[in-house]
């Protein structure tokens, strides 16, 4: 059992309300099908396997706002230390959506290995609160908790996708941060 | 005398506002890790790897807040892509205490050389982060230094301190 990944995107993206959702890899490339909203951030490019550090130090500035990270699988590979780091000081604001689809989707299709149990590394990392949800309407029935309950959390959601995907777009990345300080309120500390 | 006193610089910290300190700490920085553990006006977060260290940091800093990454070079030398992706190309102000492993040997002459040493400001350099040497207290200056180039630049810059930390 799987989850078209759109349709997962179009749950959350009907039940977000101030939270701020950053983006990597082929989410950045369907979640503004979705969304277009002051707090969303494409992480695209600025560091590979990152995407959840960079929430993490987000959500530990912004107590007061949830932060929801979709990363890949591929990108958990890459930086599989932050589970440690999550497990260790995840802050109770932070939701990591991991969609696993077992392939670097973007760069071909190239699978990973079949053998990682994604939620058994979340666990044995001591992130608190772990589940897997493999079907859409059970998503849809997490949702209001994962979004107000204390967490971190950290979800591995098995995704498919059918649907074209949209082509990579560079944006700039000093007015990504820009746009997000600025929906923050963050005064601007630079020339 | 070499070496830079651990307090002093916990004390130049809590000036300059700095909220948190990311870190691996090596040995150099042991005692100045210890100090800042203890200290309960800055929050010590201990990645697992720098570069995850760099973008928790960039976090910390798109979140309003001012944090400090304290890493050794060949942590720094690892850390490139996410230096890259979250501090030079997003232009964000980080500011960087790196451990210049190999630095004492050279300077005294000893061989074989470090192989960190020699590219480490090379590498500062190449990447465009300016740079600083902090060698003893009296150049503890030069962490505000950098901090307001980091600012005024928009970009990431370093304090590499070449003797380690005393209690």
């Amino acid at each position: 059992m799987s989850i078209e990944r759109l349709d997962l995107l179009r749950a959350l993206a009907a039940r977000r309300e101030d939270e701020i959702v950053i983006t990597t890899m082929t989410a950045t490339l369907q979640w503004p099908l979705v969304s277009s909203h002051p707090l969303d951030f494409d992480f695209l490019a600025f560091g590979m396997g990152h995407a959840s550090d960079f929430g993490l130090g987000l959500a530990l500035a912004r107590p007061e706002r949830r932060v929801i990270v979709l990363k890949g699988d591929g990108g958990l590979l890459m930086s599989l230390g932050s589970l440690v780091t999550l497990g260790r000081y995840g802050p109770p604001n932070l939701l990591v959506l991991l969609l696993e689809n077992r392939s670097y989707e973007l760069t071909g299709g190239q699978e990973l290995s079949p053998n990682v149990d994604f939620t058994a590394l979340a666990l044995g990392a001591g992130v608190p609160n772990v589940e897997r949800i493999d079907d859409l309407p059970v998503f849809e029935t997490r949702l209001p908790a994962l979004l107000t309950e204390p967490g971190p959390h950290f979800v591995v959601l098995r995704v498919t996708n059918s649907e074209p995907l949209p082509p990579v777009r560079h944006t700039d990345h000093s007015s990504r941060v820009e746009n997000l300080r600025r929906a923050l309120g963050v005064v601007e500390e630079r020339a | 005398m070499n070496g830079v006193s651990a307090a002093a610089t916990v004390a130049v910290l809590k000036d300059l506002g700095i909220s948190h300190v990311v870190s691996i700490p090596d040995g150099e920085s042991r005692h100045l890790y210890s100090a800042l553990v203890d200290d309960e006006q800055i929050q010590v977060i201990m990645p697992t790897r720098e570069g995850e260290g760099i973008a928790i940091a960039a976090g910390l800093w798109v979140g309003g807040l001012r944090p400090l990454v304290l890493l050794q070079n060949t942590g720094l030398m690892e850390a490139g892509d996410a230096l890259r992706g979250c501090g030079i190309g997003p232009s964000i102000p980080l500011l960087l205490l790196v451990g210049w492993r190999g630095y004492p040997g050279a300077m005294a002459g000893s061989l074989p050389i470090d192989s960190a040493y020699p590219y480490t400001i090379p590498l500062l350099d190449a990447w465009g982060v300016p740079h600083r040497a902090l060698l003893t207290d009296d150049d503890l200056g030069l962490i505000g230094e950098m901090a307001t180039m980091a600012v005024a630049t928009s970009r990431p810059a370093a304090v590499v301190y070449g003797y380690g930390f005393t209690p």
